[in-house]
């Protein structure tokens, strides 16, 4: 373990977003006012990066948190040689997955949604925009708080199946899709956040100063700590 | 070709202790074996609800009576058909290791479980404001139904859910076997079950993939793929902990195209880095393996895809190849694991698989493309491949050992 380290850390929920530089910062006031009006899109997408926007904006809610995780931790992937985009891994882990879509397909189903009805689409998504051709898993645990995706990045660092490994938890479900059907809540939760970690050796950074090893526990921390927003206070329950 | 011996003992290892199935040629491993030995298929057509359409699809359904045999054993999960196929499945596999099994305690064994969908017909019940029990509903999770087959399996180690596309058979596959070399688990149930449901018959009838004459991998006429389903289950086990002869998986990999989310690259090259991956990990070079047993869905862009990575690795020796979709349809979830079942019975029992359904090979497809089974005279190294949305590519090697 001590071999490796965090390159970069972020987060993105309904209190905010940052990485391990910049701290949280709150998002503009619509969306703090009202957590059902999750609206991921243009204003908020424009605060983050100015690539593609239009193909961020056919994604569905898990696949825009990934990318702004992704996008958060300010690692420099458009830099680094197609080698080394070979060698880096990609894992997700999550316990809503795609319902919220699946629901939504379900309900009207379109092609252009179906592709999205897979908790590893995210996966592909940011492996089409970072170019990245590494190792790649897709978790859906029951208690998924990150620890599984992180221990597996770990094991292909440990075994030279990939030299860095970028590794998200991510919770995607809007409150409208939830009170669409009369699904019991704790199968569909009514919570959002991403989060993102890159491991990788500590002679590999894209970045210039890597997090130490030991931050690992306190990202562990964070990531299980996620879990709290899966019931916000506050936040609306099924009329079902 | 393979060798029995050469790479036993640095080859990363898990070994199969047990095999289950359950899919369109009915319940067990024999139906298999004999749809191999025969080169048949299990496709058959039937009304099916589309949208708000109704018309007949050939694919790889469940046979009535087996489902109608699970749901009177087992009425709490009547309607939970993704759990009682798993659960179908994985019974025969603990049958088939008792042997071992019984030696590891529970604490010692994990599940791993594969799915796309898992009991997704549920949610469509919902949609539609039809019942559906509780236990359905919570079996619309993956995760939950995960937790819930590692209960009924009494597996008190690890549980976890891989849903990764079509890919999802085979990386649990490697879960399971990772979930064994790290020292957390003794053995490990690896499950993969999906079901045609409305959900996934919309989805791949929008996206216009469905063959309306069935599937034929490999074909030069072939124009889309069939769905089927069911569930399959290995359980694998510490390679020490099993006397040989035994098969085992000695190398793994995945990699991703980064190209397209729903179509494959056109040159291949994620797969065959996928392959050339799992080759090294299991240290073998590619002429030691015997046959592939390759993902050949029937779309024209997947197989015209997977023979350009086979050309790519093997160069102009592509070994005994074939797809087993024509046999029981394109299972989604579960298809790594019953596609890997396969390879096993290929194994123990000496013969090459065919490609039922094939009419006229794509002029574009290596000689060694198998049209019909055949005994095989030296069969110790198996390749099985799996591709799938997203750019996901996936390559397991499958190694037999001498007595």
């Amino acid at each position: 373990m001590n071999d490796f380290v965090i390159h970069a850390a972020s987060y993105l929920g309904p209190e905010g977003f940052g990485n391990d530089q910049t701290g949280l910062r709150a998002w503009p006031p619509p969306l703090q006012e009202n957590l059902s009006r999750i609206q991921l899109g243009g204003l908020h997408w424009s605060l983050l990066s100015e690539s593609d926007p239009s193909r961020f904006l056919r994604m569905d809610l898990m696949c825009r948190l990934g990318f702004m995780a992704a996008e958060l931790l300010g690692a420099n992937f458009d830099a680094m040689t197609p080698a080394r985009r070979e060698r880096l891994g990609v894992c997700v882990e999550s316990f809503t997955g795609s319902l919220d879509t699946d629901i939504r397909f379900a309900l009207a189903p379109r092609p252009t949604l179906f592709a999205y009805t897979l908790p590893s689409t995210v996966v592909g998504e940011l492996c089409i925009r970072f170019r990245l051709k590494g190792p790649m898993l897709s978790l859906v645990s029951p208690d998924a708080h990150g620890a599984n995706a992180l221990g597996e990045a770990v094991e292909w660092l440990r075994d030279d199946d990939a030299e860095m490994a970028l590794c998200l938890g991510i919770e995607a479900m809007n409150l409208s899709t939830a009170e669409s059907i009369p699904l019991p809540k704790n199968l569909s939760p009514r919570s959002w956040h991403g989060a993102a970690l890159l491991l990788g050796r500590s002679d590999n950074s894209p970045r210039e100063k890597p997090l130490p090893a030991g931050a690992l526990v306190d990202i562990c921390r964070t990531l299980s700590g996620a879990n709290q927003f899966l019931n916000p206070p506050g936040s609306k329950t099924s009329k079902r | 070709m393979g060798s029995p011996v050469e790479t036993a003992v640095t080859a990363p290892a898990a070994a199969i202790a047990g095999c289950g199935a359950l899919c369109a040629n009915g319940p067990g491993l024999e139906p298999l074996l004999r749809a191999v030995a025969s080169n048949s298929t299990a496709l058959r057509p039937r009304e099916c609800l589309i949208g708000k359409t109704s018309r007949p699809i050939v694919a790889g359904f469940v046979p009535d009576e087996c489902v109608s045999q699970l749901q009177a054993a087992d009425p709490e999960h009547a309607d939970s058909r993704a759990f009682l196929f798993a659960v179908a499945a994985l019974n025969q596999a603990a049958h088939d290791a008792a042997a071992i099994l019984d030696s590891i305690p529970a604490a010692r064994r994990g599940l791993v479980l594969s799915t796309t969908k898992a009991n997704i017909e549920a949610l469509d019940k919902l949609v539609r404001r039809q019942s559906v029990s509780s236990v359905a509903q919570r079996h619309i999770q993956p995760a939950f139904l995960a937790a819930d087959l590692a209960r009924r399996l009494d597996c008190r180690g690890p549980a976890q859910c891989v849903s990764a596309a079509c890919i999802s058979g085979v990386s649990a596959l490697q879960q399971g076997a990772a979930l064994i070399r790290r020292g957390q688990a003794d053995a490990v149930f690896v499950a993969g079950v999906d079901l045609i449901s409305q959900f996934v018959l919309a989805g791949f009838d929008s996206l216009k993939s469905l063959d309306p004459d069935g599937c034929r991998p490999f074909d030069k006429a072939r124009a889309g793929l069939s769905l089927g389903e069911g569930a399959a289950a290995i359980v694998l086990v510490k390679r020490g902990l099993l006397s040989p002869p035994s098969i085992f998986l000695s190398g793994w990999s995945t990699s991703n195209d980064a190209n397209h989310l729903t179509g494959p690259s056109r040159d291949g090259s994620g797969l065959a880095l996928a392959i050339q991956r799992a080759l090294a990990k299991a240290q073998i070079a590619p002429d030691k393996i015997d046959y592939i047993n390759a993902h050949g869905t029937g779309t024209p862009y997947n197989d015209s895809m997977e023979l350009l990575a086979l050309r790519s690795v093997f160069g102009d020796r592509v070994p005994p190849f074939s797809s087993a979709k024509g046999i029981f349809g394109h299972t989604l979830g579960a298809a790594g694991i019953l596609e890997t079942v396969l390879c096993v019975l290929a194994l123990r029992n000496n013969v090459l698989p065919g490609t039922p359904r094939l009419r006229e090979p794509d002029p574009l497809a290596p000689d060694s493309l198998l049209r019909e089974p055949r005994a095989a005279t030296h069969l110790y190294c198996v390749l099985k491949i799996n591709c799938g949305f997203g750019g996901s590519n996936a390559a397991l090697v499958l190694q037999r050992t001498l007595p």
